[in-house]
């Protein structure tokens, strides 16, 4: 192969690069700490405890005419009666869509993230059950946070 | 630099790249519930015997208050005990509605050892549910001035 020939393809390449390297990207403080559901008020279903101590931080590139949306989705079934509820903050000129019970399906959690937005938000988890859940022993679920391009 | 190197050098940026632009992130959430059984009970009922029919014995009165219950597991009960037995004579009792899928005692006769007044509850969370104090007496009871008993309700055994 020579030079010349080298040379269009590697351009093609880099500039495939560089669009890679400038696509949206999230990432999060850590783990929240465990939700302990412990106590209720007699003749209410058992009280909700919730946690907000963690956050995410979305950074998106930017072209022109483009938004970005923050989905959310769980590894496994909550058990039965028992429900994992998420918060997202959104960043300046996105919109949180609110409280979202979280389950196998990506659920949006904000949307309108505009172009050129590098922001650190809060998560919000609540836990919340009936007394028909009984008595869980500690376990856990993997929340997966994705930025897409929206729409 | 020749053809292969070249390319091999732009495929490491490309997956570099890749690596460092991830669109996703994790979070591990952990939970868990624990045994929850809680009981209230409202108000203060208060009782007193002040006539008869001739002949019989004095005429035994109610009073009414309520309770609730939530419990997330299977099996548990109320009990109940006053602090002090009742003067000679006079009987209190009390009588739980219970919660659904529950079975009440029905009327049960206050002493100072815990009496089951309602059984079988299970996964539960209910209020406003009757709760009905009797006190009766006898002749040999008398006259007895006004006094209190302090009721203590239980919940335990479930599983």
């Amino acid at each position: 192969m020579s030079r010349w020939r080298v040379a269009p393809l590697v351009g093609t390449l880099l500039l495939i690069v560089s669009r890679v390297v400038v696509a949206q990207t999230i990432t999060v403080s850590g783990n929240p700490p465990a939700l302990k559901i412990t106590a209720a008020v007699a003749g209410s279903e058992p009280t909700s405890v919730s946690n907000n101590t963690t956050t995410y931080t979305v950074v998106t590139p930017n072209p022109a005419n483009r938004t970005y949306k923050i989905t959310a989705q769980l590894n496994a079934l909550m058990p039965a009666n028992v429900t994992l509820t998420a918060t997202l903050a959104a960043p300046t000129g996105g919109t949180s869509v609110g409280p979202v019970a979280l389950d196998l399906t990506a659920r949006d959690m904000v949307t309108g993230i505009p172009k050129s937005t590098n922001a650190t938000q809060s998560i919000t988890y609540q836990l919340s059950a009936t007394v028909l859940a009984g008595v869980v022993p500690s376990t856990n679920r993997i929340v997966t946070l994705t930025v897409l391009k929206f729409p | 630099m020749n053809a292969r190197r070249i390319l091999a050098t732009t495929a490491l940026l490309a997956g570099a790249a890749r690596a460092a632009s991830a669109q996703t992130a994790t979070q591990t959430v952990t939970f868990q519930i624990d045994a929850i059984n809680q009981i209230a009970f409202a108000g203060s009922p208060s009782l007193v015997i002040n006539t008869a029919t001739a002949g019989s014995d004095p005429t035994g009165v109610t009073a009414a208050a309520t309770w609730a219950v939530t419990t997330n597991q299977t099996g548990a009960k109320i009990t109940a005990s006053i602090g002090s037995n009742m003067p000679a004579g006079l009987t209190l009792s009390v009588n739980l509605t219970a919660p659904a899928g529950a079975a009440s005692a029905g009327a049960q006769a206050l002493t100072t050892t815990s009496v089951d007044l309602v059984t079988s509850i299970t996964k539960v969370a209910q209020g406003a549910m009757a709760v009905s104090y009797s006190l009766a007496a006898t002749p040999a009871a008398g006259v007895v001035s006004s006094t209190t008993r302090t009721v203590t309700y239980t919940i335990t055994g479930g599983t």
